[in-house]
């Protein structure tokens, strides 16, 4: 019989404790500085490639905000049109690239309000606000705050960051799976943690400890798949 | 199309590993039943690897089942992801507002929409606004004098929010009592909107027929905004019969503006209209200082020239690009030179390119002076290999490649080949200097820096 699994996932939500720094030392104490409330009012862009960690901190940053009992939340672009009805005094935007005209005015809107209030807005974009194809009053708005960019980890500090996500699942990883995956599979962060949990789902379906020969079923495909 | 697809699941469940079909294939929807398959993913890790080896295995099968090409589509399933990310947060908003630990907002701006902080003494002049100063300050002096309206227009971030709300603020110290209202178009816009909605044009006209200066930000706002425009076509014949001042900004001259009805573009040129242009070189250095001073940052004009140099497009960028440089000289605690800024302008300008396989393959061949081609073939003389070994290690730091993907774009090499080089790299980096430097010069030249 199929073992169920009651799936209470995510094991760890994104923090910026949990966050491996990388090159992003500098970055990383600002935003515990925004953790001392101290939002002296600059609107802060963020911006790096795919699998480089900027959901992540922006989803660290709503739920300290939370901690502190202040209003906050995480849109992503499909939900750009909810940030008018938002009360809140920390805002955060993922992927602006992808805002259609429409939504380029609210956050234009937003923007100067928040600025206005001295509230906190923290949006997200795969390029630099200079590179951004977005109305050009918001593109000078977003370059006017702090612009940082998340730069992605190398190999050792992706090992470092699979291994405790592992262990923050409480799973057991035999050594050397982590730098099977590293060898095998594209290695940005998305698809590495992807894998590790895939793999902590079936091992716990088929009660199966995970194995090399285990990743290697998941990621090998057979003849006729290219 | 959707016995299709059950072949399909029939057949990927006897080709792949139970896993793979469990963790892969069948957290799959089928969307719709049109002539596309259309398939609905869970997530971006599942969408890649079905993109790169699945969708020409379903076009196969597809060929065979209907004797003819198919078309296959992946889409993220937003309604899995998004929507329950929406309904995760909702929630918490409600409850951490419920809380009662509400903080008041302050709003930096009074009742008029003025922000006190913007005014004619703080505002940066050199050549490219200094006719729309003194137009601005003629206004403030004369409101509803011979310049009305005053229409200001240039690109975006060179100070025209600034400049008129110093009209209102400088109108405010010397004519305490006149009523000021300063506002962005798509506040007019919004607000005209709530009057259709509530009745209320009464009171609408009321508030802003009143007024003894009107500054109203960004009229191209109201482009294509019939009813916001007819409004404003009667608060604007209010006012300036009355000789009330109008003060207007836009981002381009009144006669090219989209959308906007001919007799509110007439209108628009009655008064004077002045054009903001981007500031030279000087005065990017001097706005520059002016912040740095405010700030109570220490800035040598030398460094001041070199952001300046830089960055040239507006003040907004200018400012951006400087609170960035503050920011890095409080955490490392060094001095802004010349060092500094250019470590600091990285995040702000950006890579322009991505870097790809390809890139670093032509960068590091036109490098030690090789043709492209060989970064394919399979020669193996040292002069080609090691080029071909370094432009592997390079890929690896620079892209998040995976070996096997490494060694098909080096001539469908195997991915331990890819890991044999990279390790070859890593120990001569460790005793050969030159090599040590022409990896790290290429590196930077890949990289932009």
């Amino acid at each position: 019989m199929k073992q169920l699994l009651l799936d209470i996932q995510p094991a760890s939500p994104p923090t910026l404790e949990n966050f491996v720094v990388g090159g992003n030392d500098e970055l990383l104490q600002v935003l515990r500085n925004l953790d001392k409330r101290d939002f002296s009012q600059r609107s802060l862009t963020l911006w790096g490639e795919a699998g480089s960690g900027k959901t992540h901190l922006l989803r660290a940053l709503v739920a300290n905000a939370h901690g502190y009992g202040l209003r906050a939340a995480y849109l992503d672009a499909p939900q750009a049109a909810q940030i008018v009805e938002q009360q809140a005094e920390l805002i955060s935007l993922d992927n602006v690239q992808f805002l259609d005209e429409s939504a380029q005015i609210a956050l234009f809107n937003l923007f100067n309000q928040f600025r206005d209030q001295g509230k906190l807005l923290v949006v997200a974009s795969d390029v630099a606000p200079a590179q951004l194809t977005v109305r050009d009053d918001l593109k000078t708005r977003l370059a006017w705050g702090l612009v940082y960019q998340v730069s992605g980890l190398t190999d050792l500090e992706k090992i470092q960051a699979l291994k405790s996500h592992a262990l923050e699942r409480g799973m057991r990883l035999p050594e050397g799976v982590v730098e099977y995956c590293l060898r095998h599979l594209r290695r940005d962060l998305p698809t590495l943690m992807a894998t590790l949990d895939a793999l902590d789902e079936w091992s716990l379906t088929t009660k199966k400890p995970i194995t090399i020969a285990m990743v290697r079923g998941l990621v090998q495909m057979p003849p006729g798949f290219s | 199309m959707e016995n299709f697809w059950f072949a399909c699941l029939g057949c990927f469940e006897r080709e792949l590993t139970a896993m793979q079909f469990n963790t892969l294939i069948k957290p799959l929807k089928l969307d719709g039943s049109g002539d596309v398959l259309r398939i609905l993913v869970p997530n971006r890790y599942v969408m890649q690897t079905l993109d790169e080896k699945f969708v020409l295995r379903i076009k196969e099968l597809g060929q065979e089942f209907f004797s003819r090409p198919i078309q296959v589509e992946l889409v993220l399933d937003s309604a899995s992801d998004q929507e329950k990310k929406a309904r995760d947060e909702k929630p918490q908003i409600a409850e951490a507002a419920s809380e009662g630990k509400k903080q008041k907002s302050q709003s930096k701006t009074d009742s008029y929409g003025l922000n006190p902080s913007l005014t004619f003494a703080n505002f940066v002049t050199g050549k490219a606004n200094q006719l729309a100063r003194a137009a601005a300050l003629q206004v403030a002096e004369n409101a509803g004098g011979a310049y009305n309206p005053l229409f200001v227009y240039g690109g975006v971030g060179l100070g025209k929010t600034h400049l008129i709300q110093a009209i209102g603020n400088h109108l405010r110290e010397i004519r305490p009592d006149a009523k000021i209202g300063y506002l962005h178009a798509e506040k007019y816009v919004s607000d005209v909107v709530k009057a259709y909605q509530h009745k209320s044009f009464d009171e609408f006209k009321k508030r802003y027929h009143s007024l003894d200066l009107l500054l109203i930000d960004d009229i191209q706002f109201f482009a294509g905004k019939g009813r916001t425009q007819e409004e404003f076509f009667y608060a604007f014949e209010s006012l300036i019969g009355a000789n009330k001042q109008i003060v207007i900004t836009c981002d381009t001259l009144p006669k090219e503006i989209n959308g906007i009805e001919d007799r509110l573009k007439t209108r628009f040129s009655w008064g004077l209209t002045v054009l903001i242009e981007p500031p030279e070189l000087e005065m990017r250095v001097a706005i520059l200082i002016k912040k740095a001073l405010a700030a109570q940052v220490k800035l040598e004009e030398d460094v001041a020239f070199l952001i300046a140099k830089h960055i040239r497009s507006s003040v907004r960028d200018l400012e951006g690009a400087l609170n960035r440089v503050i920011a890095m000289t409080n955490f490392t605690g060094k001095p802004i030179d010349a060092a500094l800024v250019k470590e600091a302008l990285k995040d702000i300008i950006g890579r322009i390119q991505s870097i790809t396989i390809e890139s670093i393959q032509k960068n590091v061949a036109d490098y030690y002076k090789i043709k492209v081609a060989e970064m394919y073939s399979q020669k193996r003389s040292r002069n080609l290999a090691r080029p071909r070994q370094i432009a592997m290690a390079l890929a690896r730091d620079l892209t998040n490649s995976s070996f096997p993907e490494i060694g098909d774009a080096f001539g469908g090499r195997d991915h331990t080949t890819v890991m044999h080089a990279c390790k070859k790299i890593d120990s001569l980096k460790i005793n050969d200097a030159t090599l040590t430097k022409e990896y790290n010069l290429l590196m930077q030249v890949l990289r932009g820096d």
